[in-house]
């Protein structure tokens, strides 16, 4: 099989052979001999423009001032380098790499099943309010800086253990380039995250962003429900979020226009001061961009909520805003059977797992003991009784 | 702490809290999950021509499609797996690893992160037409049970696949697939659904003249049986679907598919 080698500054590197993660527009290999780097290679020759967008970005270190903390990852998955072919073609960009099982992309919180393998046991509601948090404060940062995400999705974030968010695909963000006042617009678009005015065709802008900053905070903090689900009555066509949005069409806001998605969690979930940024997001701002809520706006919501939590002291992973009086997750497991942060019982036909905890084996062992020791006992006294009957007869 | 509870959970409390609501993988709706759905069709040709190291190809490639499919944080919350096969005793519809009797009711799509790969043998004939006019009836009703339910789809896919020419029941050849072409053409043109024909190993011109008239825009020969390429692709696909991509994104990737040389492309 022929290697590929590609040129990335002045080193020459061996790209493995399949791709780690592939899109339409790019696909993102590991390097052979530098497992912590990966380079986003396009698919097709793109323009100087792109390649001159890189070289801008590579001279600039926004949100600078790495985080302290050195167990933060960076929390914008730059470039480090541009990618050559041996032949100095530009093919693409040089990143960190933040991949399985380390980082995992946000929309593995949305589910249950996925939020159990990959993040740690005890990740609860109060975890997917700080990675909420976390979100804003990147956002609000960012756009501090005159920077515009422009495609703000589920996909390009990706969360860790402990709930620290990386942008990843920033070669598609919005910026002007300090130096020259040149502008780089955004590129990339994620149709479930995209505002009205940026579906029909208008740019990136920090209402955009703030527009799917709304949708990542309510699908945390929903587990994973979208503001815009749900079917409009009477319809017979194909219905999609996208088009909801361009609708103006939230359950959050007029519960009586759709057919609410089944399994829907209540959006009085939310702490009120949250409910109130995201009804004016999905419903006055979804036409009116400057009247969603900012990053800062939602920050500052989020940083109250975050100090007073409740957990539920019937069962783990359970906690809930100050506001509700009973622990909602325990009322949905009794209502539906569903819990949404526990694992289902095991199935009532299986046999119970073996016990994980070697501690338990002596026990065991302890236990079963005595009634060999009774079985091999009378077995033996019956060989004995066999043996003294035949010497006898 | 919560390891304990959980642990004591496992073993003893079969009954909470609700023990009359079924926690079934194939439950015709993945209740804890209600994003937007992907429906996807794999419409595969195991008629007698597949026998031997193609149909053996091809099982292997499901079984590690469907591993890559569990593995795949973004596809495995929306895409949901649907296998038809024509072929063996006709047209059949199957539910994961299960193949479903004719008229036998529930859905056979199964989500992403549940599905198992079915065992297919190779025989019998290639009811190609009944199992498109198959596929696009379960793509029709999965829409109906997902709007009433409340949940929203992005466009399905369907993937055929096949080696040979349509054939009727008796194994000969067969010129039914004519009225598929406008129906086809009349329901992408309405977004209904996007197909992909894919035709693979010794499939004749004739055959492939065949694919181009159902998808004018989405049709391919591939040399040999590279299913584990065809299935990636299935993924991009979806992926871009995912993503809201436009018509061009879709053409890209099954034009690089289509023209595809190297290795290099997963």
């Amino acid at each position: 099989m022929t290697e590929r080698r590609v040129r990335v500054g002045t080193e020459e590197l061996r790209v493995d052979e399949l791709a780690a993660k592939g899109g339409g527009q790019a696909s993102v290999y590991t390097l052979t001999d530098r497992p912590g780097t990966v380079v986003k290679l396009y698919r097709e020759p793109q323009g100087p423009d792109q390649e001159r967008r890189l070289e801008r970005m590579l001279g600039l270190t926004p949100l600078g001032g790495r985080p302290t903390n050195s167990s933060q990852p960076p929390e914008l998955a730059w470039p480090t380098g541009v990618v050559r072919g041996l032949d100095g073609a530009f093919l693409g960009y040089a990143m960190q790499r933040f991949g399985e099982p380390d980082h995992i992309p946000l929309i593995g919180l949305f589910t249950r099943a996925q939020r159990l393998r990959w993040f740690p046991p005890r990740t609860d509601w109060k975890f997917l309010l700080g990675v909420c948090w976390n979100l804003a404060f990147m956002t609000a940062r960012m756009h501090h800086e005159g920077l515009v995400i422009g495609d703000f999705s589920s996909n390009n974030i990706v969360v860790d253990g402990n709930g620290f968010v990386t942008l990843l695909d920033c070669d598609s963000i919005a910026f002007t380039d300090p130096g020259s006042g040149e502008h780089f617009p955004a590129l990339m678009q994620t149709a479930d995250y995209s505002a009205p005015e940026r579906q029909a065709g208008g740019p990136a802008t920090e209402h955009t962003d703030n527009f799917a900053l709304a949708v990542l905070i309510y699908q945390l903090l929903t587990v994973g429900n979208h503001p815009f689900g749900g079917v409009p009555h009477g319809s017979s066509s194909d219905s999609t979020i996208k088009d909801n949005i361009a609708a103006s069409c939230s359950y959050v806001v007029q519960p009586d226009k759709v057919v609410t998605p089944r399994g829907m969690i209540e959006p009085a979930i939310l702490p009120p001061a949250l409910l109130t940024l995201a009804r004016q997001a999905f419903g006055p701002g979804v036409r009116s961009p400057a009247e969603r809520p900012s990053a800062e706006d939602w920050l500052r919501a989020l940083d109250l909520e975050r100090g007073r939590t409740h957990t539920c002291p019937e069962r783990p992973r359970h906690s809930y805003g100050f506001h509700l009086q009973a622990c909602p997750w325990c009322t949905r497991a009794a209502q539906s059977g569903q819990d949404p942060f526990n694992p289902p019982p095991a199935p009532a036909p299986m046999p119970p797992p073996v016990p994980a905890d070697p501690a338990a084996e002596p026990e065991d062992k302890s236990l079963i003991t005595p009634g060999i020791l009774i079985f091999w006992a009378i077995l033996a006294a019956m060989v004995i009784a066999v043996i003294v009957a035949a010497a006898n007869g | 702490m919560a390891g304990s509870w959980w642990d004591r959970d496992r073993s003893q409390d079969h009954t909470a809290p609700n023990p009359n609501v079924r926690h079934d993988a194939y439950a015709d709706i993945d209740f804890e999950n209600n994003a937007q759905r992907l429906p996807l069709v794999l419409c595969l040709d195991t008629s007698s021509s597949m026998a031997g190291l193609p149909i053996s190809t091809l099982n292997d490639a499901m079984r590690m499609w469907a591993q890559e499919l569990h593995d795949d944080v973004s596809l495995s919350a929306s895409v949901e797996v649907a296998v038809i096969t024509f072929g063996g005793i006709g047209v059949r519809a199957w539910r994961g690893p299960q193949m479903l009797a004719p008229g036998q009711p529930g859905t056979p799509f199964v989500p992403a992160h549940a599905f198992h790969a079915p065992q297919f043998e190779a025989a019998g004939v290639t009811l190609l037409t009944e199992a498109l006019d198959m596929a696009m009836q379960i793509v029709a009703e999965r829409k109906q049970e997902l709007r009433a339910a409340g949940l929203q789809y992005y466009r399905p896919q369907i993937c055929l696949m096949t080696d040979g020419l349509p054939t009727d029941t008796e194994g000969q050849l067969s010129d039914s697939w004519h009225r598929l072409g406008p129906v086809l053409a009349a329901e992408q043109e309405k977004r209904h659904f996007r197909l992909y024909a894919i035709g693979v190993g010794g499939i004749s011109q004739q055959g492939l003249d065949v694919l181009r008239a159902l998808a004018p825009a989405f049709h391919a020969h591939l040399h040999g049986f590279p299913f584990k390429q065809l299935l990636a692709m299935m993924s991009a696909s979806a992926n871009a679907e995912q993503k809201g991509a436009g018509d061009e994104v879709f053409e890209k990737i099954f034009h690089q598919f289509r023209t595809q040389r190297s290795a290099w492309e997963s």
